[in-house]
């Protein structure tokens, strides 16, 4: 048998060429797709944060000493939305991709990973951007502890990464998956405690709530931030970590069981 | 040379697993030889190519590359709709390592496709010829050593198509093809060899008017059994 007469790439190579070519692809129709696009990146959570801040500014102005609300706020916004936006994008990645599957080269985790990255990517400039700009006007967004709040901003980027795998799979074979994780996405806001801080919550209902890893992390990222801020009894950094992981693992599992059946169907 | 091994392959139905489409199909094809692949409508053609494209899995048997093999060219598919071709052409040559000489293939691309300022619209704005001379012109800008072709050949007008077959032409004269027609001609101008896909197995030939007349004496068997 003759030996394959080219110089065949390795599946390294062909597999960083597949990302960078994805990421671009994504890149251009994420940022300049319609009008203005990039310009709704830095609106859109400049927007929700004014609304809320409108609602409750009248209520409160200071949640605890050295802690303003805005910032608590803005803080709890970036992070839930790096969330959520790595997971929602991500899930709809493998059909709005399809096109492409028809080069072996590409496959469906590829689309995945690179959309949950560029969203990662999109996140940081759009939370950077606005933190930059809360500055200017006055509020300290220096954190306290800026290597934690790194970490666990990766962390959500992660864990979004993991929980979009998943979904992307379940969404592809059972259609009504996806339909109820976006419906699941709503109450999700408001059990992750971006608008509040668990302390405020009963005890017995603070300890079903400390199920869901994202008031974990809300609460670990508001004390990486501010500095005589303390975390609730309760919240651990391990059972972020784990829970994120566990997406990880089961989300990349989902797509090497099923890697033929999500390109096919 | 693409070594295929008792392959077999059925699709997923919405009622289970649906029936076989190949059943044990067992080739060597040599690189630089150009095959036809024959059958009737459902006997597994495009399946067959799809499958040594990459882009499907065998459930059982395997399938091994051992040169560069194309993507299964012509069905419609691998242009992205809200991608303009030109990145459309810039993702396919980058998934396929042509970072360096991007600019020449998206020139020639754009030259052979012939579809003007479109070139800078989105896909979805194509009509269905506009779009299979942009898929013929990607098909023709990379060096395979075999090429898939389902149906390629029919891309486009008259104009285009003239166009199309000669590059063809000159294609499978320096590399190896796989490919599926409708047309006894075409099949018998640009192939030697042939593949008759019957009753989800396949049947070698050398020599592509043998494959075809196994093929056309199938049918007359099956008329007139009728």
């Amino acid at each position: 048998m003759p030996a394959p007469e080219h110089h065949a790439r390795s599946h390294l190579t062909i597999a960083l060429a597949v990302w960078k070519a994805l990421f671009l692809r994504e890149a251009v129709t994420r940022v300049s797709g319609s009008r203005a696009a990039w310009l709704w990146l830095i609106l859109e959570p400049v927007a929700h944060l004014s609304i809320v801040m409108l609602i409750f500014s009248a209520v409160r102005r200071r949640l605890f000493d050295g802690v303003s609300f805005a910032l608590f706020l803005a803080i709890g916004i970036l992070a839930y939305n790096l969330f959520r936006n790595c997971a929602t994008r991500s899930m709809a990645a493998i059909s709005a991709n399809r096109a492409l599957f028809a080069y072996r080269q590409v496959k469906a985790v590829d689309v995945v990973l690179v959309r949950a990255f560029l969203e990662g990517v999109i996140q940081f400039f759009v939370g950077g951007v606005l933190l930059a700009a809360m500055s200017v006007v006055g509020f300290h967004t220096l954190p306290h502890d800026p290597l934690a709040v790194f970490f666990l901003f990766a962390v959500f980027w992660a864990f979004g990464t993991g929980v979009g795998l998943i979904l992307s799979a379940g969404s592809t074979l059972v259609p009504e998956i996806g339909k109820l994780a976006t419906l699941f996405f709503v109450p999700l806001y408001f059990l992750s405690g971006v608008l509040y801080s668990p302390r405020i919550l009963p005890p017995e209902m603070r300890e079903w709530l400390l199920l869901n890893p994202l008031m974990h992390g809300l609460e670990l990222l508001r004390a990486a931030f501010f500095a005589n801020y303390t975390v609730v009894s309760g919240v651990e950094v391990g059972y972020l970590v784990t829970s994120t992981c566990a997406s990880i693992f089961l989300g990349l599992a989902l797509h090497v069981r099923f890697s033929s059946r999500l390109v096919m169907e | 040379m693409i070594v295929v091994d008792d392959v077999h392959k059925r699709y997923r139905t919405d009622h289970g697993p649906g029936k076989w489409v190949l059943r044990g199909v067992t080739l060597t094809i040599p690189s630089k030889t150009n095959v036809g692949l024959v059958g009737r409508n459902g006997a597994g053609k495009s399946t067959l190519l799809r499958l040594i494209g990459g882009v499907d899995v065998a459930n059982r048997g395997r399938i091994e590359r051992l040169c560069r093999v194309s993507w299964p060219m012509g069905f419609g598919g691998g242009l992205q709709g809200s991608l303009s071709g030109r990145q459309n052409a810039k993702f396919v040559c980058r998934i396929h390592g042509h970072e360096a000489d991007m600019a020449e293939r998206i020139a020639f691309i754009q030259d052979f496709a012939e579809i003007g300022e479109a070139f800078e619209e989105p896909v979805k704005t194509y009509s269905s010829g506009m779009k299979s001379r942009l898929q013929f012109a990607l098909s023709l800008a990379f060096d395979f050593d075999i090429y898939i072709s389902d149906e390629v050949t029919s891309a486009g007008d008259a104009a285009f198509q003239e166009k199309a077959l000669s590059a063809f032409q000159r294609l499978a004269d320096r590399a190896g093809l796989i490919m599926v027609s409708h047309s006894d001609g075409l099949l018998t101008e640009f192939c030697t060899a042939g593949i008759w896909l019957n009753r989800g197995e396949a049947v070698w030939f050398d020599d592509i008017n043998d494959a075809l007349q196994a093929y056309n004496q199938s049918i007359a068997m099956e008329g007139a059994s009728l």
